[in-house]
């Protein structure tokens, strides 16, 4: 029988080698072996995806490499997060989409698996998304965060629009912009709350969140347990 | 000596004979909101009519005294003739490039038509640049430039990206068969604008920086069918990536271009020492931060900056963003033009 330490580095180590079958098989093997489902997502596979955001950080896995790894990650996902508690569930709610005009959406991509990983209800409108839909689902579903990408330069500046309109009907959204043309000049310039380089740093930010929601976590233990 | 035309100024950079000045050119789109406005047209006619298209061309070059014109703007039209449609945003009030709206599934579906050189917009492209070229022959007032997407960033047009990344680790004799394919057909379009008479061809591989791929894919899987494209032509022709390019940079100037291209990611000065003085190297700077959003006073430091880490042309590291401030765009064309007097690294200056 394998102890939870061995499941937890199985699971690790299938994103990081982007095998999804060892994930499948571990994730499984965790609901068996009954560990906590969510203990096993954030210390096994977004433990699995921080060694990866390291390895891109080196240069020695580029977007080919992540790309992989995330679905190793979502084939876990996949099967753990149905057994997470309800009551633990949802931290939040997000929309996230690229801005019309940008059909690119592999930094908008990873960005989702961030959230989906913390467990974020996660409404994502896809690419080439119209201004206004952005605002209607915020609208719709009371999200706390609203995630707009844009790669291209050509696009961004929809984005302006966006933020504006958000924050008139309600200033309490925490927007964040991601894409390879928005500096964090043009995202303060524009009023938003956050901001991911590329796709390449869209990868690094993805992760670093990823990290610090397992911190958190982590902190959140501590208190229970005093 | 007489001043050389715009024309023969760009030719004789790429044959790197001595010239009066630097160029101001570029091998992306170089389309503005002031010809744009100048002409009575919204940004996306120029997409659609040959006249509206060629018009804006060389009406943003007569403001601003650009030496060169480059059509077309969007990166639809090859995509758009093979049948994955175009998306125009012609009710959008903002500027937006045209996107392809319909990409294949998998590797399987794609199918490419014989005929697609006369589908949808591809003729009125062609119509565009015989107005240019005809215009250009009559005084040399401007180069004409054309420009196709390499293989691989095409590929990313047509099929999901993410299939295409995938795969290259995955399924990597498929993708190298089929990028071989795309190689064939960027090869025939940019045949087919070399004997329309264009003075040069860029040759744009965005999507394979180093944020990307890595170098050693790079090298299996974007130099080899590069090198063959070069091979295939034998105008002047230049190899630009934009993203990161510090890494590639030496691969890029062994494809056999006659100039390599770089964005603002790059670092110049370094790539010139990796590359010596015997090579063509434009580049790098910001378009949009540079010419849209900096204040004018510091255009001429962003554009001596270039020049003194050592392009042989400044070209910015993407198509304009059109909506430009009238007093940056002068500024870089004015200090490309007066700073530029000086001999960069790989061409000397008529004395």
């Amino acid at each position: 029988m394998a102890t939870k330490e061995e499941i937890l580095k199985e699971l690790a180590e299938g994103v990081v080698e982007y095998d999804e079958d060892q994930v499948k098989e571990a994730a499984q093997k965790a609901l068996d072996e009954g560990i906590d489902p969510l203990e096993a997502i954030m210390d096994g596979l977004a433990a699995g995806m921080e060694e990866v955001g390291r390895l891109y950080d080196s240069n020695e896995y580029f977007v080919p490499e992540v790309l992989m790894c995330a679905d190793a990650l979502y084939a876990g996902l996949d099967i753990l997060r149905p057994h997470v508690p309800k009551t633990n569930e949802s931290k939040g709610a997000v929309v996230i989409g690229t801005v019309q005009g940008d059909v690119h959406d592999i930094g908008k991509n990873l960005v989702k698996m961030m959230f989906d990983v913390g467990g974020f209800d996660v409404y994502d409108l896809g690419r080439d998304v119209p201004l206004e839909k952005f605002v209607e689902e915020q609208l719709r579903t009371d999200s706390e965060i609203v995630a707009m990408s844009a790669m291209m330069t050509t696009t961004m500046l929809g984005m302006k629009k966006v933020i504006q309109m958000i924050k008139e009907k309600n200033p309490n959204v925490a927007i964040m912009l991601g894409g390879a043309p928005v500096t964090k000049d043009v995202a303060t310039l524009f009023g938003a709350d956050g901001y991911a380089e590329s796709a390449g740093n869209a990868v690094s930010e993805a992760i670093k969140m990823i990290g610090r929601l397992r911190e958190l976590r982590t902190q959140d233990a501590q208190k229970e347990a005093q | 000596m007489a001043e050389l035309t715009s024309r023969e100024r760009v030719q004789r950079l790429f044959r790197r004979e001595p010239v009066d000045t630097m160029p101001c050119f570029s091998g992306m789109g170089m389309v503005t909101v002031q010809a744009i406005q100048k002409m009575g047209i919204r940004f996306p006619q120029v997409h659609t009519s040959a006249e509206n298209m060629a018009g804006s061309a060389m009406t943003s070059a007569e403001i601003f005294g650009f030496d060169s014109v480059v059509i077309p703007y969007d990166m639809c039209t090859v995509a758009e003739a093979l049948g994955r449609g175009t998306t125009l945003y012609e009710e959008s009030e903002d500027i937006l490039y045209p996107t392809v709206p319909n990409k294949w599934e998998t590797l399987e579906e794609v199918e490419i038509p014989d005929d697609y050189l006369t589908r949808a917009r591809m003729p009125m492209v062609d119509e565009a640049f015989k107005i240019l070229l005809s215009e250009a022959d009559k005084d040399g007032r401007f180069a004409v430039g054309a420009w196709v997407l390499g293989p691989f960033t095409f590929a990313g047009q047509i099929i999901e990206l993410g299939l295409l990344l995938k795969g290259v680790k995955k399924d990597k004799e498929r993708v190298e068969s089929f990028l071989g394919k795309l190689t064939d057909l960027t090869i025939d379009v940019a045949r087919h604008y070399q004997d329309l008479g264009v003075d040069y061809i860029t040759i744009r591989e965005m999507g394979s920086g180093t944020d990307l791929l890595s170098p050693r894919m790079w090298k299996t899987l974007i130099q080899p069918n590069l090198t063959r494209i070069f091979e295939a032509l034998s105008i002047p022709k230049v190899n630009h990536i934009c993203g990161s390019t510090d890494m590639i940079v030496e691969m890029m100037n062994q494809c056999g271009a006659n100039a390599v291209s770089v964005d603002q990611k790059n670092n110049i000065a370094e790539s010139r020492k990796k590359l010596g003085n015997d090579v063509l190297l434009f580049g790098n700077f910001d378009p949009y931060g540079t010419l849209c959003q900096m204040d004018a006073s510091e255009v001429e430091g962003v554009i001596k900056g270039c020049i003194d880490a050592g392009v042989d042309a400044v070209w910015p590291g993407c198509d304009l963003w059109p909506d430009v401030k009238k007093e940056n765009v002068e500024a870089f064309v004015r200090t490309v033009k007066e700073y530029g007097r000086k001999p960069s690294p790989a061409v000397g200056r008529l004395g």
